[in-house]
């Protein structure tokens, strides 16, 4: 348990000093998780979209065939 | 900047990581305890050797600490970087420069966080320009990526970069003032308060301008409360990372300053002296730069640079150039860009040159400490203090040698069409401006090597060593 909290404690200060140099500002960090979710968005909306571009291509392309 | 004594850099007490020293002309940058780890496992990972190699860092080597004074003894890596022949700061950028220093620092970024490390700050005073070209100079500031962080420098990047070409895009006014004001750079609150609601309506400036601005208004007014919020964030994704810069990126390059008309923006093109004038003047640069060939040329006025040139191409090594004209930097930039050239050209106004700034006014230093060179050129120049600006005959020449050993000086008399021009809207009250009261305070100072007469005018060049 001792072992756990000394371990703690180091690990802290260690990602402590990655942040001490300068300010980043909480609402400039909070801009970056609010980006970050559109980010996520943006890719989830733009595999959902290349899928369905890709659906009506196919679609078409198989009626083009067919056509043919 | 650069001299034989031992002294410590007095902007790099920020960092806890290391230290700036200059010695017998090299400039040393020792490295602390606690960024002693960090820095040897880059190095390990070639990260240093793969960032110089692709133009993002500058040079530096490790050298052995016996050489050096007792001072830096104390630490263990003590490295030697590359000197920059003139150091310069945004404030004396044009938008174009403060654009390509910020694009290199997204590149930089990117080309980091591939190799799983990232920069720990975003000042733009750690982007110099060296052959027309920005260059990165503070090593330290490389560091290792923890899965799940944030981008630390993302509010000193909007302050240092993001906002002062924003301020130029959307409002059509020059950072320089503003960054000038405040060596932090333009605070996002600021700007937001600058910008109209037409300026807010695009996606990137209401999510980086005005919905950072509210969160950081939020900071001051309750820092509990942001604070508290900012704990139970979910760590951020390195692909959001990426996302954040790449975005940053595009969206800089597409911003641009639209061009105001200056009268010296064409004044290569409209000045009142004949080609057979300009070829004269050229022929006497080249001769001085063969004459002496300077380390460090000054070219004060320099216009689009063409002098400046002239005389590189003659054997001066570097030549560093100012004018107050916003365009006609703009162009000398663009112009040493392609030419790949040691001209550096920036923006001052020398009846009111950068002042030394920061943490007991040493931390950015002032014009004259850092441009004092071995020549100096300044043609066309007097008459815009003396009488432009009512800076005495006696004062102006004063200052003038005191920048340099040697130079070229141009003085144009009153029957000169130029200098009737700007008398034709202000009093006569320069009574004493003439050749022969120029000549007087300046043989105080200097040895007169030659007087070029100019063809077709009155005009005098003065090639002077001073005594």
């Amino acid at each position: 348990m001792k072992k756990i909290f000394i371990i703690n404690i180091f690990i802290l200060l260690i990602s402590n000093n990655a942040y001490a140099y300068i300010d980043p500002g909480s609402g400039s960090i909070i801009i970056q998780a609010i980006l970050g979710a559109i980010a996520a968005v943006g890719t989830t909306a733009s595999i959902y979209w290349s899928k369905i571009k890709k659906f009506f291509t196919k679609n078409k392309k198989n009626l083009t065939d067919d056509k043919q | 900047m650069i001299n034989n004594e031992f002294h410590k850099e007095e902007s790099s007490y920020r960092d806890n990581h290391g230290s700036v020293y200059f010695f017998k002309n090299k400039v040393l940058r020792t490295i602390n305890a606690p960024a002693e780890s960090n820095y040897l496992t880059l190095k390990k990972q070639n990260i240093y050797r793969d960032s110089i190699k692709n133009n993002f860092l500058i040079d530096f080597q490790e050298v052995e600490k016996n050489n050096f004074p007792e001072q830096l003894k104390t630490c263990n890596i003590i490295l030697q970087s590359e000197i920059l022949p003139f150091i310069s700061y945004p404030y004396e950028w044009t938008f174009d420069q403060l654009k390509d220093a910020a694009l290199h620092h997204l590149d930089f970024q990117i080309f980091l966080l591939n190799k799983n490390c990232v920069l720990r700050d975003s000042s733009a005073f750690n982007v110099q320009f060296h052959k027309g070209k920005p260059i990165f100079i503070d090593i330290l500031s490389l560091k290792h990526y923890e899965e799940g962080e944030y981008w630390i420098g993302y509010k000193q990047f909007c302050e240092n970069f993001l906002n002062p070409l924003l301020l130029s895009h959307l409002k059509s006014i020059h950072h320089n003032d503003f960054f000038r004001g405040s060596i932090e750079g333009l605070e996002t609150i600021k700007l937001n308060n600058l910008l109209s609601l037409q300026n807010k309506f695009s996606f990137n400036t209401f999510i980086h301008v005005v919905l950072q601005s509210s969160l950081l208004k939020k900071d001051i007014e309750n820092p509990h409360y942001t604070r508290d919020k900012k704990k139970k964030l979910k760590k951020f994704k390195k692909k959001s990372y990426f996302f954040l810069l790449n975005q940053l990126k595009s969206w800089i390059k597409k911003l641009t300053f639209k061009k105001q008309k200056s009268i010296w923006g064409s004044y290569s093109k409209t000045n009142t002296y004949n080609e057979k004038s300009l070829h004269e003047k050229e022929t006497i640069i080249a001769n001085f730069a063969k004459k002496f060939k300077p380390i460090k040329i000054l070219d004060l006025g320099c216009n689009n640079g063409s002098f400046s040139k002239i005389a590189l191409k003659n054997g001066a090594k570097d030549a560093v150039g100012v004018d107050f004209d916003y365009n006609v930097i703009t162009e000398a930039y663009n112009l040493t860009k392609n030419d790949n050239l040691n001209f550096l050209p920036l923006l001052m106004n020398l009846s009111d040159p950068s002042p030394n700034r920061g943490w007991k006014q040493n931390e950015r230093k002032g014009f004259v400490e850092r441009f004092k060179c071995n020549a100096l050129i300044a043609l066309a120049l007097e008459h815009h203090l003396i009488i432009g600006k009512n800076i005495p005959i006696k004062d102006f020449v004063n200052w003038l040698v005191s920048l340099s050993q040697i130079g070229l000086l141009e003085f144009v008399p009153k029957d000169d069409q130029t200098v009737k021009d700007m008398l034709s809207t202000k009093e006569d009250i320069y009574k004493d401006y003439n050749e022969e009261n120029f000549e007087k305070y300046l043989i105080q100072h200097v040895e007169i090597l030659k007087k070029h007469k100019l063809h077709n005018s009155n005009r005098v060049i003065y090639e002077y060593k001073v005594l």
